[in-house]
């Protein structure tokens, strides 16, 4: 007999008030886990789109990328040796369009590379969220450091870093723009080796990314709100099936007495547990899916498949281990102390 | 037939450094088909004699032979699975579960006791039982709606639905009134006779040993004298 079943559908409103928390809790998380994901994506998509490997910096710049400066000799004898080796620099800058009106932008140019769109001198390719905001292919933009025009060639998802829009330039433009002979960071797919050249510092892409401005500030910021819920969640499973197990303390005693198995009892429990978080969940994954697809263009949320999954398994486990906690006073439990105890 | 022997039963209590002796050597033996009744004032030993018979708690010496076995040096697992299958329990309060229906808690024994009738057999069987104990028109009724009689009427039909070898009543009428405890008291005989039940049952009050088949007046931890 299904005796957790019968006592969720006796109780129906302690577990929908138990359900209910569980819910609000993990959808919560979900929404701040888009949000920290979509802030991660509008800081540094550029960078975290790329496969794994190792970046590099000149050692002498205190991990401040934009100080770095290769020099075109190490530069060269590297990319030589590993073909799909690539040399790249980012700026933050402003492009002006036919209006006049300015828009922040990092630029990025880079040696020639499958990783990064390669364009010629007067040309530029932008992030797809310039497309949003009216500009078209074939518009002409200018900024305030170059002699020339860039015509708009194309648009690219997902191509952001420190929360502006990337636009593509080529080597030449940006030379002139930024009046630099060098790039600023080397990166090279695939690669493990964390010495490249003596005068050279290597970075997993973890790393690199820490070294963004904003970005570890922002990130664990967010991480640690996440964490929080979790294990908010976490003590309110144990806190509220401890209140419903010292309620139910005489009853278990009893169904001791009469011979039920302690294994029997945590079963039960578990049951709930994993009934009420799994429609919780499921509700705040459909809700949380719909806010993905609603959310206006201009929220960074963004809520992958892995990450639900992820987290769904983290509350299951969480509920798990709150709830096996506070059962413990199960197996405490004598029979003989509720036959004395009398009806509650 | 005798069916379960209690032999020089001892049970003591240590209480920081001082030790208390509750039981003092008891011997006794439960009938099939006979009630046993234990009184005695309070503290004379008569519900920690019931509870060690029972398997609800160790004896500290002596011996509890239940179908060859000696309950007292099984592991506990045994003797849950002995409770489970072989015993039946009421107590002073009729101890439903709460969210099952009148039916239910009976299958929840059957579920319990690994019985081996199947699903249909064992509504029959539920069925049978509520008609003799007549609940059987608040089948679908759960504990909060039922009177203290009706409770502990229900109670009764779980310790016997299995089929138990020995029935534990441990003040099964002291929760209820004078004519409800009558009514409680013949229903208990007469199962004990239909089942072939030996029971074991403590009670206060003096009224219902007239059901008994024999009566053993317990004091200090030991028993004063047996009436047959």
């Amino acid at each position: 007999m299904n005796i957790a079943w019968k006592e969720i559908k006796k109780n129906k409103i302690r577990f929908l008030i138990l359900g209910s928390i569980v819910f609000l809790v993990s959808l919560l998380t979900f929404i701040i886990s888009g949000l920290a994901n979509g802030l991660s994506q509008d800081n540094a998509a550029l960078i975290k789109n790329l496969p794994n490997g190792q970046f590099y910096m000149t050692k002498d710049v205190n991990e401040t990328y934009n100080l770095s400066r290769i020099h075109s000799r190490t530069q060269d004898e590297i990319l030589n040796k590993q073909s799909d080796a690539v040399a790249f620099s980012i700026q933050m800058g402003f492009l002006n369009d036919h209006e006049e009106k300015q828009r922040s932008i990092a630029f990025v140019t880079s040696t020639h590379s499958e990783f990064f769109q390669n364009v010629n001198k007067g040309e530029i390719i932008l992030d797809r969220s310039m497309e949003d905001e009216g500009i078209k292919i074939g518009d002409i933009l200018t900024n305030n450091q170059y002699n020339g025009q860039f015509i708009v060639k194309g648009f690219v998802d997902q191509s952001k870093f420190s929360h502006a829009p990337v636009a593509y330039i080529s080597v030449e433009d940006y030379k002139e723009m930024y009046k630099v002979n060098e790039m600023q960071l080397l990166f090279i797919p695939g690669d493990d080796s964390t010495q490249v050249a003596a005068d050279l510092q290597s970075f997993s892409k973890n790393e690199f990314l820490n070294t963004i401005a904003s970005y570890k500030a922002e990130q664990m910021s967010l991480n640690m709100i996440i964490w929080f819920l979790v294990v908010i969640s976490g003590m309110l499973f144990a806190i509220f099936f401890y209140m419903m197990n010292v309620q139910k303390i005489g009853l278990y005693g009893i169904l001791k007495a009469i011979g039920v198995k302690t294994s029997v009892l945590f079963k039960m429990m578990w049951t709930q547990m994993v009934f009420i978080t799994v429609i919780a969940l499921c509700i705040s994954i459909v809700i949380s899916q719909v806010f993905n697809l609603m959310a206006p263009k201009g929220m960074p949320f963004h809520l992958t498949t892995e990450a639900t999954i992820q987290l769904s398994i983290i509350f299951l486990i969480i509920g798990f281990i709150g709830a096996t906690l506070s059962g413990i006073q199960i197996k405490k439990v004598e029979p003989l102390q509720a036959i004395q105890q009398g009806e509650s | 037939m005798s069916i379960l022997t209690i032999d020089e039963v001892r049970k003591t209590f240590t209480n920081g450094e001082v030790k208390e002796e509750i039981l003092k050597g008891i011997h006794l033996s439960l009938k099939e088909g006979e009630i046993t009744a234990l009184i005695g004032a309070s503290g004379s030993g008569k519900s920690t004699l019931l509870t060690i018979a029972a398997g609800l708690q160790p004896a500290s010496d002596g011996q509890i032979i239940f179908e060859g076995e000696n309950l007292i040096t099984l592991n506990s697992e045994r003797v849950r699975k002995i409770r489970a299958s072989k015993f039946g329990f009421v107590f002073q309060f009729a101890h439903l579960v709460p969210f099952l229906t009148v039916e239910e808690q009976l299958m929840l024994m059957l579920d319990v006791s690994e019985s081996k009738l199947k699903k249909q057999e064992q509504k029959k069987e539920v069925n049978k039982l509520l008609k003799l104990v007549e609940m059987d028109h608040r089948r679908n009724a759960y504990p909060s709606s039922l009177s203290g009689g009706e409770k502990q009427r229900v109670a009764i039909a779980r310790a016997v639905v299995h089929k138990p070898k020995v029935l534990f009543a441990d003040e099964p009428t002291a929760s209820l009134d004078s004519k409800r405890s009558k009514d409680i008291m013949i229903l208990i005989r007469n199962l004990s006779k239909t089942l072939n039940l030996a029971t074991l049952m403590v009670t206060h009050d003096e009224e219902m040993l007239s059901y008994a088949n024999h009566i053993i007046k317990m004091s200090d931890g030991r028993i004063l004298r047996s009436i047959k």
